[in-house]
């Protein structure tokens, strides 16, 4: 069986607990727009170009049966149009100018490139996160996945955005030791205006979790101007603090997308957006201890 | 008057004291690579200090043990007094006997038989390779300065007159050292009567009576025995660089508990000592490991090491050996200083891997226990093993040179890959054997040259003997052989193997001329021979290759002795070596230009892969280990961030222990994000106290020449 996945990390250290591999797959359901992973939200392979890298070798014109490429006034204009997405101009980019973003894996192939950090997920007490995008939008090859790694004893997390019906979860279900559930704010309106989709199935699926017992980390992106308030926060407290959740991670929004929004030529709307600060995180963290609600802020 | 300051006061003052030294010394010597090696204690001496060694020979030379005796009584003899008034200790180092000395070899000893392969294969072959094994400072300080006099005097009885010379050398040196310590001892004194400060004249009347109780007799006290290492530090840094410190919460954890006991010292106060000894010199000092019957050695002055280091926040090189059964608090707390200092210390030892290792030589597991590592890579048994260690290189760059060119050259057969390897095998193998005779030509005739009066006072047999230690004073001779460059080459022969053989991509004739020109006008097929799957990525091309090279490497060196019956150890390791090594070589299919550095130690080259993660690192370098008790190391760089949280401390742990665990040997970690040392990079004098860890060792970024302060960079920005 093969899924699409567009990276996997390993040492990764900020996706549950221990020392991970952290596996990413293609295609969301949500679109935010503060995303850090733009290439992981079309759920199909693209073609990414970072131009700064090119050194003008001619491979790529070469080597493209499809006419992807052309010269104009000297420059080489990129038809997505045309493409076929073969990746044999990426194959020929030898300085890595042309990456293809997106890369069909079987279940064997992925479970190698997990199996590389067995010592360390058993010296740390981590194991394997998969992430997205939204990994259960792939639910059948997740679950194949998660089933392996459980056999072999590897502790699995899922990274979810919450967003596909509650049947993809019972998919998996049985086989994921933990649940990473992002959440991002209460409000309906402002939720489908900054990710595209109203947050009622979202809350839903996540109360059916914690109703079937499941061991869930709740994520919360903190993204300056849009949900960092008192009274965005203070809902999204009233929510979950009736919830039997392990933990609540703050994560602070980083600006680190941007350039890639550019390789991939989409618009990336929060180029100027700042960090917030250690103290603003900490401050927000406050206010979620104050409710008794275990948190962590990163 | 003014308040008594506190051991905290006191370190902060001498920590401003050595800043200020080190500053004057980049501005002396310069910022450029004055010392592009540990930053050793060195003190600008006075400009009116002058030093001139006599000679005994027409070409106004001097060898053997006579004259390098009466030269280094001299030396320490009209050596400068140094005290600090803060420190508990006195002493300083303003100059380098060594150093200074040439010629390095009598010329009149003649090896130019060696010469022709040691060329061919730019071996760094040994031959007049100084100290690089390990002395046992316990002895010393059961004796004492006067004891060794003693035992000079007795054994010279026992020996007639043909050793005459070796042990009037001996004595030379010790009296050497007894006069410097007399003089240090009056200064202390005279200091004292002037000074002000009631706090820090006691403190000067007291390490004047410390002194003057070493003059005759052993180490008592805790304070004693401080006073004592830092002065047999000092005489032998000056001596030859030795930088070998040994076990110290071994051996100084019976004058301490004493003391304790005696209610005569409190832990603070042993802290301000040690802090006081690591400033003297940056010594390897190992801490932790077992004793001989396995059990857990960690005590409570492993702690205070470690808490000393912290305390004085200066670059150090201290090593905790890391096992299964070890007191889990003090790995823990040695890696919260790491990253709270960022001063790259401690480095970490595999216990178990090098103590089974050393057990592959036919040694018994007690033994293997005992061996310490005081080196930049290395172990070697207490004043009882001579090694050679981290002096012998073999750069596989050189070797894999002549294999490529005689085959690519040949005009009668086509060139392969496994023509490439053979040949290779062929010509590694005769650069061990070569290796092999020069260090058995070497210990032949060291002791001529010079003789290592310094550290046989602290082994077990020169003295005895009447033999110096590279003239089969002692028990074992376990000689040291790395390979360099070792990532360099597995990428070289995988870019082939990929990109001309599996894949087709370019031809032998193109690949032979893109390698003669340098890849002129071919960046494209550079880098097409560069982005191939590296050494680093655990299931490549390159790592099958790195594992091929290490084990034939490994075969190679142990199929036999040298030809007069030596044991050889390999290991993997280059750092000083990695540019010159590189600069003799023209461009190599990895896609390295002409000239450049070779891959440092046994590190895949940065930018293997995406990211090159710490977890791909240490596998990789696990997996290239050679197995017999010398190490591989690995040298890592973390982003200062992770250790900021108790979380991430325990990571950190934990990656430790499963590099270990998968048999990693030796693993240094560098602190630092790439913007700091880009900035650094820019204008090394705007950071005069940014301190790296280089490799086994740390060092003042400003302090680097430019090559070096280039790898470092290129390390962290790439990886
Ligand atoms: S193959 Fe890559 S480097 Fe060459 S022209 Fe195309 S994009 Fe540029
Ligand atoms: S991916 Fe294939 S079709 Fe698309 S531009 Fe490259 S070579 Fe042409």
């Amino acid at each position: 069986m093969e899924g699409i996945i567009f990276d996997i990390q390993r040492f990764s250290i900020s996706d549950g607990p221990g020392i991970r591999t952290t596996v990413f797959l293609k295609g969301c359901s949500l679109k935010c727009i503060w995303c850090h992973n733009p290439e992981s939200i079309n759920s199909k392979k693209e073609l990414q170009i970072v131009s700064h890298k090119c050194i003008g070798c001619g491979n790529c014109i070469a080597v493209c049966r499809n006419h992807g490429y052309e010269m104009i006034d000297e420059k080489k204009v990129y038809y997505k149009d045309r493409c076929q997405l073969c990746g044999e101009c990426v194959s020929q980019c030898y300085s890595k100018s042309l990456q293809m973003s997106g890369k069909n894996m079987t279940v064997e192939e992925v479970m190698t490139e997990i199996r590389k950090d067995l010592t360390f997920y058993e010296d740390s007490n981590g194991g394997v996160t998969f992430s997205g995008g939204e990994p259960l939008l792939q639910s059948l090859f997740l679950k194949e996945l998660l089933k392996k790694c459980q056999s072999e004893g590897i502790h699995t997390a899922v990274d979810t955005a919450g967003n596909v019906p509650f049947g993809s979860f019972m998919h998996i279900i049985d086989y994921t030791d933990l649940f990473l559930f992002d959440l991002k704010m209460m409000d309906r309106e402002k939720h489908k205006k900054y990710t595209g989709a109203f947050n009622d199935l979202i809350h839903a699926n996540l109360k059916k979790l914690v109703q079937l017992k499941k061991h869930v980390f709740i994520r919360i992106p903190v993204i300056p101007g849009i949900n960092n308030s008192k009274e965005d926060m203070q809902k999204l407290i009233e929510f979950i603090k009736n919830l039997p959740i392990d933990l609540v991670e703050l994560l602070p929004y980083h600006s680190l997308g941007g350039s890639k929004y550019e390789s991939l030529a989409i618009p990336y709307e929060l180029a100027s957006l700042k960090t917030p600060t250690k103290e603003e995180m900490t401050e927000i963290g406050k206010w979620f201890k104050q409710a008794n609600i275990n948190v962590k802020v990163s | 008057m003014s308040k008594a300051l506190s051991y905290q006061d006191r370190l902060d003052r001498i920590r401003e004291i050595k800043m200020i030294q080190t500053k004057e010394k980049q501005r002396i010597y310069g910022t450029d690579g004055y010392w592009d090696m540990d930053d050793k204690g060195l003190i600008a001496p006075p400009e009116s200090f002058t030093f001139t060694p006599e000679s005994d020979q027409d070409d106004g030379e001097y060898y053997g043990a006579k004259m390098t005796g009466l030269n280094y009584r001299k030396l320490l003899e009209s050596h400068p007094v140094y005290i600090n008034p803060m420190s508990s200790l006195a002493g300083g180092w303003m100059y380098s006997f060594y150093d200074i000395k040439k010629p390095k070899w009598d010329s009149r000893i003649d090896y130019s038989f060696l010469h022709e392969l040691q060329e061919k294969y730019d071996l760094v072959h040994g031959i007049g390779g100084i100290q690089h094994f390990n002395v046992d400072i316990q002895m010393g300080l059961t004796l004492g300065f006067d004891g060794l006099l003693e035992k000079i005097n007795k054994y010279e009885k026992l020996h007639g007159e043909d050793k005459k010379e070796f042990y009037q050398a001996e004595r030379d040196v010790v009296l050497g050292m007894l006069d410097m310590i007399r003089r240090h001892a009056a200064a202390a004194k005279v200091m004292a009567e002037t000074e002000t400060r009631e706090d820090i004249k006691e403190n000067l009347l007291k390490m004047a009576s410390v002194n003057e109780k070493l003059l005759i007799s052993a180490p008592e006290t805790f304070h004693e025995a401080c006073q004592w290492v830092a002065w047999f530090i000092l005489f032998a840094v000056m001596y030859d660089f030795n930088g070998a410190g040994g076990s110290i919460d071994k051996y100084l954890r019976p004058f301490y508990e004493r003391d304790i006991k005696e209610g005569i010292l409190t832990e603070e106060e042993a802290v301000f000592h040690l802090a006081c000894l690591l400033v003297v010199d940056n010594a390897y000092y190992e801490i932790g490991g077992t004793y001989e019957d396995g059990r857990d050695r960690t005590n409570k002055l492993t702690y205070l090491v470690i808490e000393a280091a912290h305390r004085i926040r200066i670059p150090t090189s201290i090593c905790l050996r890391v096992h299964d059964n070890m007191d889990k608090g003090v790995l823990e707390l040695a890696v919260k200083y790491l990253f709270e200092d960022d001063m790259g210390t401690p480095s970490f030892l595999g216990h178990d891997a090098v103590v089974e290792g050393f057990m592959k030589n036919g040694y018994p597991i007690e033994l293997a226990r005992q061996r310490e590592k005081t080196g930049c890579h290395w172990c070697a048994l207490p004043g009882r093993e001579y090694t050679l260690n981290d002096i012998v290189k073999i750069s596989f760059l050189a070797v894999y040179d002549v294999a490529f060119k005689e085959v690519i050259n040949d005009s009668e057969h086509s060139p392969s890959v496994e023509r490439i390897w053979d040949s290779f095998v062929k010509h590694l193998s005769i650069a061990v054997d070569t290796i092999a005779a020069g260090m058995d030509f070497h210990l032949k005739h060291m002791h001529k040259v010079f003789p290592e009066l310094m550290l046989n006072l602290l082994c077990h047999g020169p003295i005895e003997k009447g033999l110096d230690i590279s003239n089969g004073g002692v028990e074992y001779y376990n000689l040291c052989v790395d390979g360099a460059g070792l990532a360099t080459v597995a990428d070289s022969f995988a870019a082939i193997k990929q990109r001309v053989e599996i894949e087709k991509r370019i031809s032998w004739e193109k690949l032979k001329e893109v390698i003669n020109n340098d890849f002129e006008g071919a960046e494209n097929i550079r880098l097409m021979l560069k982005n191939i799957k590296r050494f680093g990525n655990g299931d490549s091309i390159g790592d099958e290759f790195a594992k091929r090279i290490s084990e034939t490497f490994t075969q190679l060196v142990k199929e036999k002795p040298t030809p007069e019956g030596r044991n050889m150890i390999p290991g993997l390791f280059s750092w000083a070596n990695t540019i010159p090594f590189g600069k003799k070589i023209g461009a190599s299919a990895n896609g390295r230009h002409a000239h450049m550095p070779i891959s440092h130690g046994a590190n895949p080259d940065p930018g293997f892969s995406d990211g090159d993660t710490p977890t791909a690192m240490a596998k990789a370098v696990a997996s290239v280990q050679c197995g017999y008790g010398n190490t591989a190391p690995l040298q890592l760089e973390f982003d200062p961030k992770i250790g900021a949280t108790e979380e991430g401390i325990k990571l950190i742990v934990s990656f430790i222990e499963s590099l270990f665990h998968m048999g990693g040997t030796l693993l240094n970690i560098n602190l630092i994000s790439k913007e700091k040392i880009l900035e650094a990079h820019k204008d090394p004098s705007l950071y005069p106290e940014l301190v790296v860890r280089v490799t086994g060792f740390s060092a003042y970024f400003a302090s680097l020449s430019e090559e070096f302060r280039q790898l470092v960079v290129n390390r962290i920005v790439e990886g």
